[in-house]
């Protein structure tokens, strides 16, 4: 009886044995990865007024890096576009907020943004309506200067006032 | 085994498709033999070359070909395991492919040396015009055989591309096989891949403002994720695909948002005067790490999502930079920018340890993505000004993925697809 109790335990080790050091055996078939192409019709509309245009042309102002507050010299170009909408009030104006391309481009839309906001708050406080102001932010996505230094960058952190 | 530092130059010949070099292995890489496939046509040759590009490009491989070797067995009864023992070599693979000219299917079979042993044979069934695909499964099927981990070279990236206009790709991992999946005449940002990698979800700014937009890759149907009137962006799934975490903006300031994709409700998770987005989920999807500047740069935070009420915890503190966070799929660290100096470095961080790895040093490396088996990440580096991709291992191996056409950015890793 003690004998043949050994050798069953014997034979489960062995077993055992065998199991681990098995071969594996495979058999699969390639997934079929279909793609399909689509093209996106940009409803972009052209709210781009011409009148505010013509008034803005070259109202841009600009930030320092990772910063949205606006310097003394951004607050002097404020100051006549506050003039220029206060003198036509059918003017509505879009401020578009920009980043440089340095850090990720999550956080750039999310900083071109605050900086678009902080000209919008500095018109609602200077007694602009918030309803003839659209806000929004390109990020990194739109920049004016290709170079990779601080003179191009400087350019691309910016606010366009349209 | 020796250690030797290899140094692999490979490229390929794709015009317009990304292209693929390999600048550095491993220290103590794998010894494979792979003994020419059997099977007459050009199909078994494209088949091991892809193979043997595949285990090079992990950078964890030494291989040697029939050239390198004492004695080239061609079937199992004739491996003289001595003539490897003596070149060192720890693995013998051998294959055979088989094309009916309807059917193809490649038969492989993996010896350990030392133990003088078949320990894996497989069979892969292709479909037609997916050869490539099939000749991946079997680089993932050695590769799993010989690391006990699953391979990636039948997963695959998605990224963006500007030239003369913006385009949403997708690829395999070694950036061949490029389609098409939304070109566009405005930006594309964001890339990420739905969990079973049959979705993807990406912010386009067609209709003027930045849009989260969710794509079934197959059928190309889309649709906008949130309907409202402002901006939305950096969309990421959560791991059971039921919710979406975003940023949105109606409030004037960048919040993180979780939208169940059910039912359409929206959960705030932040609430905070200062920049919160780049929103991820842990891979048990317990947590949510996301970038936030309340610290006045940005830093990443932690939210535990089991807790009621809880508070963003902040989980770095070196440099003044450190955003875009990914977890790695074992939890044990995560891998983000962080800028040193003034360069922008992909750095990984493990949870035990209280130092930052930096894992590259150019100057402007972004969006680091990182391969479901959590052994590689790709990124996005500028070179010259130009947008490439490059890819480094957790072992060492740097690899690059250049561009023949546009800037490429924001790579991201699909998960398996096997």
């Amino acid at each position: 009886m003690f004998f043949l109790r050994n050798k069953s335990n014997f034979i489960v080790v062995v077993f055992f044995l065998a199991s681990c050091s098995s071969m594996n055996v495979t058999e699969e078939k390639v997934y079929s990865g279909d793609v399909k192409t689509v093209k996106a019709s940009s409803t972009k509309s052209s709210n781009i007024n011409y009148d505010s245009m013509a008034v803005f042309a070259n109202a841009t102002v600009y930030f320092e890096f990772d910063k949205s507050n606006l310097t003394s010299k951004s607050i002097q170009t404020l100051k006549s576009a506050v003039n220029a909408l206060n003198e036509n009030s059918s003017i509505m104006i879009t401020l578009s907020g920009h980043a440089d391309e340095r850090g990720t481009r999550e956080y750039n839309l999310a900083l071109g943004q605050r900086r678009a906001e902080a000209v919008s708050d500095y018109f609602v406080l200077n007694g602009i309506s918030p309803d003839r102001i659209t806000v929004k932010s390109y990020g990194e996505e739109r920049p004016i200067e290709f170079g990779q230094d601080e003179k191009s960058y400087s350019k691309n952190r910016r606010v366009e006032i349209n | 085994m020796k250690k030797i530092l290899l140094i692999y130059f490979l490229s390929f010949n794709a015009i317009s498709e990304l292209t693929l070099e390999i600048t550095q292995g491993t220290e103590d890489p794998y010894r494979v033999a792979i003994i020419k496939f059997s099977g007459a046509d050009k199909a078994t040759a494209d088949i091991q070359k892809v193979v043997f590009d595949n285990l090079l490009r992990t950078g964890e491989f030494t291989i040697f070909n029939n050239e390198d070797l004492l004695s080239i067995p061609q079937i199992e009864e004739d491996i003289v395991f001595n003539d490897f023992r003596i070149l060192d070599i720890d693995f013998l693979v051998m294959g055979k492919v088989e094309d009916d000219g309807l059917n193809i299917a490649v038969e492989y079979q993996v010896f350990d040396i030392s133990k003088a042993k078949k320990i894996r044979t497989s069979t892969v069934y292709g479909i037609p015009n997916k050869n490539r695909q099939l000749a991946h499964y079997v680089s993932d099927g050695i590769y799993q055989e010989i690391t006990g981990i699953p391979g990636i070279a039948s997963t695959k990236l998605l990224y963006v591309t500007e030239d003369n206009d913006f385009k949403l790709l997708i690829s395999d991992a070694d950036g061949s096989n490029e389609q098409v999946l939304l070109e566009s005449t405005e930006p594309i940002i964001s890339p990420s891949w739905s969990p079973d990698s049959k979705k993807v979800a990406y912010v386009s700014f067609e209709t003027g403002i930045a849009k989260v937009y969710i794509q079934d890759i197959a059928s190309g149907n889309r649709q906008v994720a949130v309907e409202n009137s402002s901006q939305i962006s950096s969309p990421a799934w959560s791991p059971d695909g039921k919710f979406l975490s975003l940023t949105m903006y109606q409030d004037g300031n960048a919040e993180i948002y979780i939208l169940n994709l059910k039912n359409k409700n929206l959960t705030r998770l932040t609430n905070h005067y200062a920049i919160d987005t780049e929103s991820t989920w842990s891979p048990k999807g317990s947590k949510i790490m996301f970038t936030s500047g309340r610290s006045g740069s940005p830093q990443l935070y932690e939210l535990d999502l089991k807790k009621f009420n809880s508070r963003p915890k902040r989980i770095t503190f070196d440099g003044n930079y450190n955003a875009k966070g990914s977890y790695l799929p074992n939890n044990e660290g995560i891998v983000f920018v962080h800028r040193a100096d003034t360069n922008f470095q992909i750095a990984l961080k493990y949870f035990n340890e209280n130092f930052v790895r930096p894992l590259t040093n150019a100057q402007m490396d972004e969006s680091p993505s990182i391969s479901p088996n959590g052994n590689v990440i790709v990124y996005a580096i500028k070179d010259d000004g130009m947008g490439l991709l490059s890819g480094v291992t957790l072992s060492g191996a740097k690899f690059r993925l250049p561009a023949s056409k546009g800037a490429v950015r924001e790579p991201a890793w699909s998960g398996y697809l096997r």
